[in-house]
Order: C-alpha cells, then structure tokens, then sequence
C-alpha cells in the first residue's frame, strides 16, 4: 500500500491554503461528489523522521459534520411534555447535507495510512476534528491519527506544523460535547415550553417560535436591563464650586475635589467659607513623567469592541471579514483569548514584514532602526493561539474596503504594541481654599511614539499651567457656584455589549457575536441609531416581546430563595466554568451535564409552576401596553 | 455600696457624659442586689452600655452647659463656635455626594441578591479603556459620576446628619471631613456623638475628625425602620426632584 496520508481541514478555503503551502503550488485538484464546495488536493510532501514522502490528499469539512437531536419520537412538539427532553435520549448523526463529506472521508482513509486533522486550533475545532476522526476510523480502523497545530495559514508556519503534529485533544472535544447536549436539552425544553404556553395569551405570538438560548437569554437581559435604566432614571440637580485664578496672560480653572454635591444649602456653605478666607493656598506642586501606555497585544474580545467602535462595523462582520484575512493567510488565527506575545516568536520580522506600506511602512522602518520594544503581557492566555497579528503585508488593493479596514486595524494594533508608551509631562496643582481642596492639572506630550501609528487613541497636550509654588498664597479671580443634572445612562452599544458578555462570562469570544445577532433575528432587540453622521452610535433597544420576556422569567424566581433568573448571567456562566474544568481534565463530560441539567431542570420546574408570571408579563407588555 | 454620684463621675471622666439623675437612679433600682456588690466600674460599665442604647432625651442632663443653644438654626448667622462638649445622637445621615437615584440602584441590586459572592453583575464597561493602563493614569476622582460602587455600599459621602441633643433640639450636621465611623452601613439611627466646641455656620455644625467622637451605640427602635423605609424614602424624594 502507498505510503498516503489523508489531512482534513475545517474549511475548504484552509484546505485550498495549506494544500498550496505544502505542495509548493503544484497539486492536482478533483471534485467530490454530491458537495460543490468541498474538494480534494493531490500532492506530494516529505512530512520528515518516519514518514518521508508521502502522497497527501488534502480535503476539508464545512465546520461541524455531524448533528445532534433527539429521537424521532421526542421531535414533535407535541409528542411529550417539554420536560421530559431533560432525559429523552438523543443520537448524533451526519447531517444530510454533510453526507458527501463524510463519505470522502471514509473513502479517502480506506487508503491512507494516517489522518492528518488541520481544523482550526479551538475547542470548537478539536471536535471537528473528533468528528473527522470517527469517519476515518469507520472507514479504515486502523489509521493512525495526528493533528497540525497551526496559528496562521502563512507559508513556513503552516511546513512546520506539518512536521510536528500533534495528538488532538480530548478533553477539549469533550467539553464540546458537553456543550452541544446542554444546548440541545436546555434549548428545546425552554423553547418548547415558553413557546406552547405563550402562543395561547397573545394574538401576536400565534405563529411565533419564541426562542430560548442559554446565551441569548442573559444577553437579552443586559440590553433590558440598560433600557429600563434608562426609562426608570430621575435627573437630579447638583451644585459645585469653581475657582478661577487669571495669571500670567491664563485663565486656570480649578475643579473641586468634591466634583459636586447634592445639596445646594451645603455647597453654599462651603463657597461662602472659602470667599471668608480670601486667600488660597498652593499645598501642591506635582510635575512628574508620565506616560500613556501602548496597548496590549489583540485578542478577540477587543477586536470586536474597538471594532465596532473605531471601524464601524458590527461584531459579527468583523469576525467574518478577519476570518476571510485568516483564510487568506493575511493575519493569524482571530479567535484568541491571548494577550501576551510567546518569546519564541520572532515580532522583528513580522515588523519588517510591513516595510512596504505606504502608510505605515516607514513607522515599522523606525521601530527595527532602534524604536521597537517588546509588548506588554496582559493576564490572559488560552495556550492555543497567539494575539491576533499581522502574518504578512498586503497590498491594499488586494483587499475589499471592510478587509481594509480590519487589516489596518490589526497592523496598526501590532505596531503599536511594539513601540513605546507615549510620554509626556503632568502638573497637578492642588490648592487648598477655606476647607476646601481644588486641583487643576496640566499635561504636556513631550513623545508620541505609538500614537503616531495607532490612529485610535487621543492624547493630547492641555493648556500650558503658569508657575505655581508650593505655600504660595494667592486670592482667586473668580469662585463661584455652579449647577447641573444628572444624565440618564445611555442605551447598550454594541462594544459595551460584548464587554459585559465577556466580563459576565457570556459565551467564548469565538460565540459572543452570534448570541448577538441571534437576539437581533429573534426580534428580542432592535437596532436604533443615536446622533447623525460621523458620530452616530447604534444602540440596542428592546422590543416588547422582550422586555416581556425578560420581566416574566425575573417574576417566576422573584421571592425563591437561591433560584436565579434565566435572564441573568449566572447559569450560563457556571456552565461555561465548568466547560473549562472538562479542558483542564478534573471533570468529566457527564459529570458536568447532569450538573448543569440539574441546575437548568430547577429554574425549569420554577417556570412551569409560576408559568402564569409569564403570561402575565407577554399581556402586560404586547396587549394592554399597545392597546392603551 | 456604689453611690449614684460615683457612677456618674465615672460615667462623666470616661465618656464626658453627663448622665440624668433620674435616669440613673431608674437604672440603680432596675440592677438586682447581687448587682448592686459589684464594682462601680462594672457597673458603670453597664450604664454606659444601657446609655448608649437609649434616648439621649431620657437619659442625659439637660443643664445648659450640654446642650446646643435654641437658636442654633439661625442661618443668618455667618459663623459661630459652640463651647464645651456637647453630646448629640443620630436621627438621619444621606450621602450628598452620590445621587438619590444611583443610591435607590445599589439597593435594589441587593434586592436581587447581587451583592452576594458570585452573584455579581457587571454593569458597566468603560469602553477603550485599558484597564491596567488606567489604573496608571487615572485621577483620584472616584465619585465624578456621582455612582455608588456595586457591593450597595454608599459612595463616599460627605454626609449630612440630623442631629438631636438631650433637650429634644435638632440640627444639621455636615461632614466637611472624612470621619472614620460616619458612613451608610456604619452609623446606625440613635448613635451618640459627642461634640467638642463645634463650629457651626448658617445654621449647621462642621462635622470634622477634631470635633467630633464618636461614642457608638443605636436605637433599635429608630435604626430598623429606618433602615427598611430607606428605599421608599430615596423614591419618595426623587419624585420630588421631578416636580421642582
């Protein structure tokens, strides 16, 4: 028998990439049948030590192969109470349109002496690549089985990786797996229930499958939450003081260290105590370096939050568009919780790798003539994929105008974090005026640095300070009483979203913008634009339905001790906590799915006791609120 | 046997309070005869203990020399300074630094049980900000949005106390320094102060470290519903703002 390895890839683009990177360019391509999209690479590689020369077939999947579902007689909405899809038995199986796919690979293993997985670096992809290998072991039980660990489709990366594979990695397939059933379980058992029950009480519902998602319910709740902020909130008056000294051709405003109060009587007070004491004390004198500091290195959470706020545009089209720059072998793996550079990777020459833009071309020049400096490390690290970073330099024109601007983002994001932290000047001036303290500050940037390549931060120098000395003594021009209001928070914008997500530990940075355009397509939520122009901000508002949604399931546990809302973040995150325990190996994927069912069946039996808490609240809000 | 007079002295040089003489024999008669053997100290001990539990009104002198003058209020009058040590307790205390309205949210996320470890939620997410870098760069500012912090403990004042002396006679109290001791969750209602020659200007006294000490104490009476009609109240008053 040839000496043949079979390598599947996650995607056909991957497969296509590394097909050409390993191949040297010269493959032979053939069709498969019954999938238009998926297709097989013929070429030859010396994967080295043992193996040799081989003739490889390269081929992909199309993301996951295989389904799960419960079994036919639990698929009918009808067919038993909600409840019992807690324990009602499920089956995984390819999913018809993935049938072809699967076929190749059981065809193509027939032959092959290995099977190479090159799914992408994630849990998501360790699954994948368990799926692939349960096809390949069907076809040929004997193959043995290796995965390519990869971070990037660029060219020496990529022979690396093919020279140093891996084992996949169990745990992380498991706790996939685990995922998967309490999706499934937890998903159709609310679904199915809050739909059955509440297409009864509205007109409006009739038709309408009212979704529950573990994810999507307390991303709801944080765009409800922030709304009802907003229509609840009550402006309030508060009064200050101010002091103005003119010297030397300036006017310095000092602010109050108390910012302001809300009681006009005391602020009064304190104004007429400090206008008794006539004279103002310096008590300090500050001038000290400071800096502000370059930024950490990229990881998908920030792409996404400076993306849509920076770029323009939504979370989920930058995570396709730096995807597509991924697939193409521009930048590096973009899902990444990673914000620190591995000392084994050379930054250097990823640097000089940008000599040729003509925007940033000549910055990257200074910084490999003497300006670079090595990253900060931030905290966070998933062992799997480095920040997200430039593999190497495109010419604009190669890239359509979203492309553009992710590609620049993320160049400009890596230089940036190997220059070096602005630098400036600060004076504080505190003075002391009656019992009252005052502080006026003062900032000079003595050296840009990163800030001349990362065009998304604003440091700028203020109004020059005159001369102040410590002890001083000197008589305000001007102190004076001033007012205003408290301000109703804003409504959610997309970047705050995915900060809260993450902060409440919603979903993996990989999910969190599906879970976002998943209460979009619901209807759950709405867009709506603030301000014109330039400076408009989409903002997130709820529509009835949701707000509905959110107020019942808060009433079904309102008054139970230790039972929690489904519209807050808790559950969720205990479930995705103990996904991170299947990875690390201390619990196993069945251990952990009884637990969270349990957990889920609890708030469930709550549900369908006070149901009418729900029903309560559709009326209240999709009746009564539109009729009135 | 301890004399009345001797608990008062002791009570007079430990606390500077000068205690009722009918309140003080009230309380010798109420103590059992094994009680009456013990050492005046002990047992001053115990009437201190009792003092601070009580109504300052029943309890303590209403000589003049402790109490606050009646015409204390007098906004007109631009500043004066009181003489002697005069013993007041708390009736009320807000946090005028920090909005009614983010003061009735913080309550409301103990409502929900999110100040329970854990249970946290995160609410608000300072977009751009790095958060190691603006630790570095961040001005002491920490009340200038006029929020209180997510555990529902109040923000950091000044706050602004009722005030009442033996005499029956209330007045404002304004925190215009840090006292340790004076805060939302550390103050209960019918906790004694004593004041050491306040200041007092338009018709409030100067609350500082130097002329106050605080001696403790509640009244249980006054503190629990107090602290239960806390949110009502807050509501109460922001309906007010509105109307203005």
């Amino acid at each position: 028998m040839a000496r043949k390895i079979l390598c599947v890839a996650e995607k056909p683009a991957i497969a296509r990439a590394v097909a050409t990177h390993l191949s040297g360019g010269a493959f032979q391509t053939h069709a498969i049948r019954g999938n238009q999209y998926v297709k097989n690479y013929e070429f030859d590689f010396n994967f080295g030590g043992a193996w040799g020369t081989c003739s490889v077939t390269m081929t992909s999947v199309v993301g996951h192969l295989t389904g799960l579902d419960f079994d036919r007689e639990y698929k009918g909405w009808m067919s038993c109470p909600p409840g019992a899809l807690f324990e009602a038995p499920v089956q995984e199986t390819v999913d018809k349109d993935k049938l072809p796919i699967a076929d190749n690979i059981r065809n193509q293993a027939k032959y092959s002496k290995a099977l190479f997985i090159w799914t992408d670096c994630d849990r998501e992809g360790e699954h994948i690549g368990s799926e692939v290998r349960n096809q390949a072991k069907a076809g040929n039980a004997r193959i043995e089985v290796k995965r390519a660990k990869f971070s990037n489709t660029e060219s020496a990366h990529v022979r690396r990786a093919a020279l140093e594979p891996v084992n996949l990695d169990e745990y992380q397939a498991s706790a996939v797996a685990a995922r998967i059933e309490l999706d499934l379980r937890i998903g159709a058992a609310f679904t199915r229930l809050q739909t059955l029950q509440l297409q009864t009480v509205v007109a409006a519902l009739k038709e309408k499958v009212i979704s529950y998602g573990s994810c999507q319910f307390p991303t709801l709740g944080f765009v409800v939450d922030r709304y009802l902020r907003v229509q609840n909130f009550k402006p309030e008056s508060f009064w200050g003081i101010k002091v103005i000294l003119s010297r030397e051709g300036k006017k310095v405003n000092f602010l109050w260290k108390r910012v302001h109060l809300f009681d006009r009587a005391v602020v009064t007070m304190m104004l007429e105590r400090c206008l008794l004491a006539k004279q103002a004390k310096v008590t300090k004198v500050n001038q000290k370096p400071t800096s502000k500091w370059r930024p950490l290195p990229l990881t998908t959470v920030d792409l996404q939050m400076m993306g849509s706020r920076f770029l323009r545009l939504d979370s989920q089209t930058i995570m396709k568009v730096a995807e597509a720059l991924y697939t193409k072998g521009f930048i590096s793996y973009p899902r990444t919780e990673t914000d620190q550079f591995d000392k084994g990777i050379d930054l250097k020459k990823l640097v000089e790798k940008q000599y040729p833009d003509n925007s940033w071309g000549q910055y990257a020049r200074e910084l490999i003539d003497g300006k670079f400096r090595t990253p900060r490390s931030g905290r966070h690290n998933d062992k799997a994929h480095p920040p997200i970073h430039p593999v190497i330099w495109v010419s604009p024109n190669q890239l359509n105008a979203n492309e553009k601007k992710v590609y620049e983002f993320v160049v400009r994001r890596f230089l940036a974090c190997c220059s070096d932290d602005a630098k400036g000047q600060s004076t504080d001036i505190e003075i002391q005026y009656g019992d009252e303290f005052f502080h006026a500050n003062g900032l000079i940037v003595l050296e840009r640095n990163y800030l001349d390549v990362y065009v998304y931060d604003k440091w700028e120098s203020s109004q020059q300070l005159p001369n102040f000395e410590r002890g001083e003594l000197f008589e305000p021009t001007e102190a004076n009483i001033f007012d205003g209001k408290t301000t109703a928070p804003n409504y959610l914008t997309e970047p705050e979203l995915i900060g809260l997500m993450d902060a409440n530990g919603i979903g993996t940075d990989a999910t969190m913008a599906e879970h976002i355009a998943k209460i979009k397509e619901r209807e759950y939520v709405a867009i709506n634009q603030r301000g014109g122009g330039r400076s408009s901000v989409q903002e997130f508002i709820p529509t009835r339905l949701g707000v509905a949604l959110v107020e019942g399931y808060d009433n079904v546990v309102e008054g139970l001790p230790n039972s929690v809302s489904l519209s807050k973040p808790f559950l969720r995150k205990e479930m995705e906590l103990r996904m991170v325990e299947i990875c690390s190996g201390t619990k196993t994927r069945q251990e952990v799915v009884q637990q969270s069912l349990d957990m889920y069946r609890e708030v469930f039996i709550h549900t369908q006791r006070r149901i009418n808490m729900l029903k309560t609240a559709c009326r209240k809000y999709l009746v009564e609120e539109t009729t009135s | 046997m301890t004399s009345p007079d001797q608990i008062a002295a002791q009570i007079l040089s430990t606390k500077s309070l000068s205690v009722s003489q009918t309140w003080l024999n009230a309380f010798l008669s109420s103590s059992s005869t094994a009680q009456r053997n013990i050492p005046a100290s002990a047992l001053a001990k115990t009437a201190i203990f009792r003092l601070l539990a009580s109504d300052i009104r029943e309890s303590l002198s209403k000589h003049r020399s402790c109490v606050l003058p009646v015409d204390i209020h007098d906004p007109a009058v631009q500043e004066q300074r009181l003489q002697g040590a005069i013993p007041v307790q708390v009736l009320d205390i807000e946090d005028i630094g920090t909005s009614l309205w983010s003061q009735i949210e913080a309550i409301e996320r103990v409502e929900r049980g999110e100040a329970i470890r854990g249970r946290e939620i995160v609410r608000t997410i300072a977009v751009g900000e790095d958060p190691e870098a603006s630790e570095n760069n961040r001005a002491n500012n920490n009340s200038a949005n006029g929020t209180a912090n997510a555990s529902g403990n109040s923000g950091y004042g000044p706050h602004r106390l009722i005030l009442q002396d033996a005499a029956g006679t209330m007045v404002m109290g304004v925190e215009m320094q840090r006292i340790d001791g004076i805060a939302l969750e550390k103050l209960a209602i019918g906790a004694k102060l004593l004041l050491r020659n306040p200041s007092v200007a338009r018709g409030m006294v100067l609350l500082s470290p130097g002329s106050v000490t605080l001696l403790g104490g509640k009244i249980e009476a006054l503190d629990k519903p107090w602290r239960e009609g806390r949110k009502a109240r807050l509501l109460e008053k922001t309906a007010g703002v509105e109307r203005e």
